[in-house]
């Protein structure tokens, strides 16, 4: 799969900011290894935006937290590249990495009020890292902090430099949280589900910041989401990640018009749509998300997939790059632009033997709907 | 009133709230108006969405139909029937047709019982009082949990600082009584340890209580603010016995080293000396044989409590008694508590499976219902569920009683898409099947579109607007729904990202704007919006805007007369 993964690309031109290459971090359960990321490769340039895409358990926050290196000290592997910018980072130690998290890579986590210290003030909490850092002094790096409290759209900073984390709303929280990512200007920014637990107008105010600051910092980005539409108009590159395992990898514009992975279709469809009439059927995506310390031999997706067939769950498909760049008419916007005019367009990978789109696929959903596997609206009914 | 006015209201509807104000206390004399006269209605099968930011006051306005709290004022009619006006035992008897789905779907359901026990509660929550159960059943709840938690996670040093606490105290205890009967040859054998110990012992035990009382508090306080979901996972595996054991030492030592120092004060402490200590633990028997002979009615916590309390108060009273008695009353108390505490969780247990037995078939028969294999599940607490497992178990609860009314409150918000399109699906095939009516509240507006037959939108405690979803997303008439409808996030690369934003932050609910109280915020405000509060009035068929200069048709008229009419009878 590495051979693919490096061909091709427009970007290759550009050195990578980031690398990273099979990666794999397995949990040492009672009931078993857990492989919570198998096998994950992927490389992002400085400036751009990767989103993330999975549902829960997919291995999103585990390949975020190993990239970080923080994970949990025991019971736990993690093996395989992460190349920052030249450095090495699995060979690197505690002290090391403490100078790496801040100005080189840092993290916004899934819950605002867990990644903030309850009985700190808020003003401190953002300074601590420039103290560190940039050996500032307590009044530089108030000063500091209220300049980030004000970027970030803190209203008023002036009172809630001074306040606690419980008395902010959810919104203030996460930008408090960003500001704290922010402070020492780092490279790469990981957000891990930064607006989950957020309101929609929130979310979009928190989007557009985490934007702004990118464009303005030429940090890059990494969006970790399980909503698929977070990450369509803010992202530049997607990798939909199922079983711990990146299962389509493509454009944002080319996964969305063309997008070949069941997987990445179900999700897609999944969505409650604004444009959508009220009361519409939903598509879901039936069965649950597979159990991680007995994964299915073959395809981890085949006892959810509609178009699975003896093979899928025979044998398991590797990541195989799309044969040619022909347009292929989107199977869901039903849009005709060309694919060769995006300019973004990069490499599309996917891992699946009946690819939608093609005809393949079409008649093994024929043939599961005429075996009683699969209902009309394509959810499994009879897995086996 | 802004946002106010009935206009929308129907005649026919099974539900209808009119003018429900909520209002809280707040620090400092004042007032968070989190509810400021809304007024909904349903008919029967249909599906209320009710949308807004978080801090709107949507789960308030769910929470005051079902008079929990009870609302400031307003009225709540449910199938002609007037709640506002019932009584407690009245209401109880109304709460199973009137059934609520939280947004958390783990933390609301309580982590030490089994998914039978779970379900089943709303069968047999009618015979109980339930707003003494609200209250005090999830104060005890959390404290046991914490108490078991405690146990589990305490540090070395907490572990000895509790033992010390103990130990000492027992020691302390044992020397006093061999001080006060030195003489008494029968009580040599205590003698020597106690010199060498007693006395060091209770400086040791003033600091050691001191410090357990000071950690144990903070304890608590951390258990009452943290959620039920941060810490369930940890309980499973530690026995009730042990944290109850917790309890009573770490309470009594606590507790008794109070009692000391105020006893040198005398006062209250005197009296509870001279006869008051038997009376409060006379009171608490009496209050256990009740609650033996009707168990259902206290609960496993309830009755457990009310032992731990009586212990303490035995080592109150044990301490007042003279010497040779004092020891011989200890031992015996010790053994009756025991026997007591058998006892209790005999009969207990003998109960609760009679219970079980009758609602069984019900509980399987809704598990199935809401797709989840009662085989497997009937056994499991609640946190070896996933999200979306434990959202449906939660709608399980919620139909057990076959309620006429369901409030949703972000039923989906914590799940992940591909298990919100199950439940969202779930739902509707349930409403079909069951006939049900629901209120869902949400502040993802795709997901209201999808399951609502009407949308209502909410801002700062009052209503914007209220309309057919179709039409009210292909053209939405208030300005504050073009706003919401703008920050959905579009699940396609090709669509403009909206740029307009609601700005800033909703303005707090303790000052609340004037007129209008979304005019902070609207791109539209004018100025008769700060002096004039907006009326709901129909703008097109079945659409309702309370706004001045809505999107979609007329500008309200102005109302002069009003305001002449005002200044005149002032
Ligand atoms: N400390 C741990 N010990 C054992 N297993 C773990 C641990 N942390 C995560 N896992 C497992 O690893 C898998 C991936 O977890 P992860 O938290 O990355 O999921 P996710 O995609 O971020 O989901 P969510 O949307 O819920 O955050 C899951 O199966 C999870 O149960
Ligand atoms: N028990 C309470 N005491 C004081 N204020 C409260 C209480 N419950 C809710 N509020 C306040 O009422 C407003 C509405 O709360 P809520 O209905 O929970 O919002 P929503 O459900 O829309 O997120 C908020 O400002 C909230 O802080
Ligand atoms: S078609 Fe087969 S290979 Fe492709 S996703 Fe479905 S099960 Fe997997
Ligand atoms: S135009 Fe005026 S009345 Fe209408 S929403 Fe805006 S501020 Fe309120
Ligand atoms: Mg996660
Ligand atoms: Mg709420």
């Amino acid at each position: 799969m590495s051979e693919t993964a490096a061909q091709g690309s427009p970007w290759a031109g550009d050195p990578p900011l980031l690398e990273v290459g099979d990666l794999r971090t397995t949990f040492h359960t009672p009931v078993g290894p857990l492989a919570a990321v198998d096998g994950v490769e992927w490389s992002l340039r400085p400036g751009a935006r990767l989103g993330v895409v999975g549902e829960s358990g997919s291995g999103k926050s585990v390949m975020s937290r190993s990239i970080m290196r923080l994970l949990p000290k025991s019971r736990v592997t993690s093996t395989g590249t992460v190349n920052f910018d030249g450095v090495d980072m699995m060979s690197l130690g505690r002290r090391e990495l403490l100078e790496m998290w801040g100005p080189q890579l840092s993290m916004v986590f899934q819950d605002p009020l867990g990644s903030l210290n309850p009985v700190m003030k808020i003003g401190k909490q953002v300074g601590e890292g420039l103290r560190v850092h940039r050996d500032l002094s307590a009044r530089a790096a108030r000063s500091a902090a209220l300049e980030l409290l004000e970027e970030v759209g803190i209203p008023e900073p002036h009172r809630r430099i001074d306040e606690y984390p419980h008395q902010l709303s959810g919104g203030m929280r996460q930008r408090i949280v960003i500001a704290i990512a922010l402070a020492c200007s780092p490279r790469l920014l990981i957000a891990d589900e930064p607006t989950t637990a957020l309101d929609v107008t929130v979310q979009a105010q928190i989007l557009d910041l985490l934007e702004a600051e990118r464009a303005e910092r030429d940090m890059s980005l990494v969006l970790i989401t399980h909503d698929l539409g977070i990450v369509a108009g803010r992202t530049d590159e997607i990798i939909v990640m199922y079983a711990g395992r990146i299962v389509e990898r493509a454009s944002t514009r080319t996964l969305f018009r063309d997008m070949k992975m069941p997987y990445t279709e179900a999700l897609f469809r999944s969505i409650p749509k604004v444009t959508d009439d009220s009361h519409a059927r939903l598509e879901i995506i039936g069965g649950q998300p597979p159990q991680m310390t007995d994964l299915p031999s073959g395809c981890k997706f085949a006892p959810r997939c509609k178009y699975a067939q003896d093979l899928c769950y025979a044998e398991e498909p590797a990541l195989i790059e799309v044969p040619t760049a022909v347009p292929a008419r989107s199977s869901i916007t039903d849009s005709i632009d060309d694919v060769e005019s995006d300019p973004a367009a990069g490499v599309h990978l996917y891992r699946c033997f009946y690819p939608v789109g093609t005809p393949e696929a079409a008649e093994a959903f024929e043939r599961n709907i005429a075996s009683g596997r699969v209902s009309e609206a394509g959810v499994v009914i009879n897995p086996t | 009133m802004a946002g106010s006015g009935n206009a929308h209201l129907r005649p026919e509807a099974l539900l209808s709230a009119r003018d429900l104000v909520v209002e809280f206390p707040a620090a400092g004399g004042r007032t968070v108006h989190a509810v400021s006269g809304v007024s909904l209605d349903l008919e029967e099968g249909e599906t209320l969405g009710l949308v807004g930011e978080s801090g709107c006051g949507k789960s308030t306005t769910g929470r005051a139909i079902l008079q929990l709290p009870r609302p400031t004022s307003g009225t709540v009619q449910l199938d002609g029937q007037e709640l506002t006006e019932l009584d407690e035992d009245a209401i109880r008897d109304v709460r199973p047709r009137l059934q609520m789905i939280y947004q958390d779907p783990i933390s609301s359901l309580n982590p030490r019982r089994r998914v039978r026990d779970i379900i089943a509660e709303p069968l047999f929550i009618a015979l109980e009082n339930v707003s003494r159960r609200t209250a005090m059943a999830v104060w005890q709840d959390r404290i046991g949990e914490l108490l078991q938690n405690m146990l589990r996670r305490a540090s070395g040093v907490m572990r000895i600082v509790g033992l010390l606490a103990s130990v000492a105290f027992v020691l302390w205890i044992l020397s006093e009584t061999v001080e006060e009967r030195a003489a008494e040859p029968w009580l040599g054998w205590t003698q020597v340890p106690a010199a060498v110990i007693g006395f060091p012992s209770l400086a040791l035990l003033l600091l050691a209580a001191a410090i357990a009382l000071l950690l144990g508090l903070t304890w608590v306080l951390l258990a009452v603010m943290l959620p039920f979901s941060l810490m369930s996972r940890q309980f499973g595996e530690v026995s009730s016995a042990v944290g109850l054991a917790g309890v009573v030492v770490t309470t009594g030592a606590s507790a008794f080293l109070l009692w000391r120092t105020w006893s040198s004060f005398g006062g209250w402490a005197q009296w509870l000396n001279s006869g008051g200590l038997s009376l409060l633990t006379a009171v608490l028997a009496v209050w256990l044989v009740l609650s033996m002979v009707k168990p259902e009615r206290a609960g496993a916590s309830g009755v457990a409590t009310t032992l731990s309390a009586m212990v303490v108060l035995q080592v109150f009273y044990v301490a007042g008694l003279d010497g040779g008695i004092k020891l011989a009353v200890l031992v015996a108390s010790a053994v009756i508590d025991t026997l007591l505490f058998r006892w209790v969780l005999r009969c207990y247990r003998a109960n609760r499976d009679a219970e079980r037995e009758r609602a069984e078939p019900r509980v399987r028969e809704v598990l199935e219902y809401v797709g989840i294999n009662p085989d497997d599940a009937l056994d499991r607490r609640p946190w070896e569920f996933s999200g979306g497992q434990a959202q449906r178990l939660s709608i399980a609860r919620a139909l057990v009683s076959v309620p006429q009314v369901i409030i949703c409150d972000e039923p989906v918000s914590s799940l992940d898409v591909s298990v919100q399109a199950q439940i969202l699906n779930l739902l509707e095939d349930l409403k079909n099947l069951m006939g049900l009516t629901l209120v869902f509240i949400a502040h993802d507006l795709a997901v209201v579109k999808n399951v609502s037959d009407r949308v209502a939108v909410m801002y700062l405690g009052k209503l914007c607007e209220v309309s057919e979803p179709d039409a009210m997303f292909a053209q939405p008439a208030h300005p504050y729904t073009e706003l919401l409808l703008a920050a959905i996030p579009q699940p396609d690369p090709e669509a403009e990202l909206g740029t307009e934003r609601i700005g800033g932050e909703l303005p707090s609910p303790m000052d609340p704007p004037s007129g209008c109280r979304f005019r902070t915020r609207c791109p539209l405000a004018a100025e008769r919006c700060a002096a004039e509060e907006p009326e709901m009035r129909e703008i097109a068929p079945g659409r309702f805007v309370a706004c001045h200069t809505p999107l979609i048709g007329e500008p309200a008229p102005a109302r002069v007369d009003l305001a002449t009419n005002a200044e005149g009878a002032s």
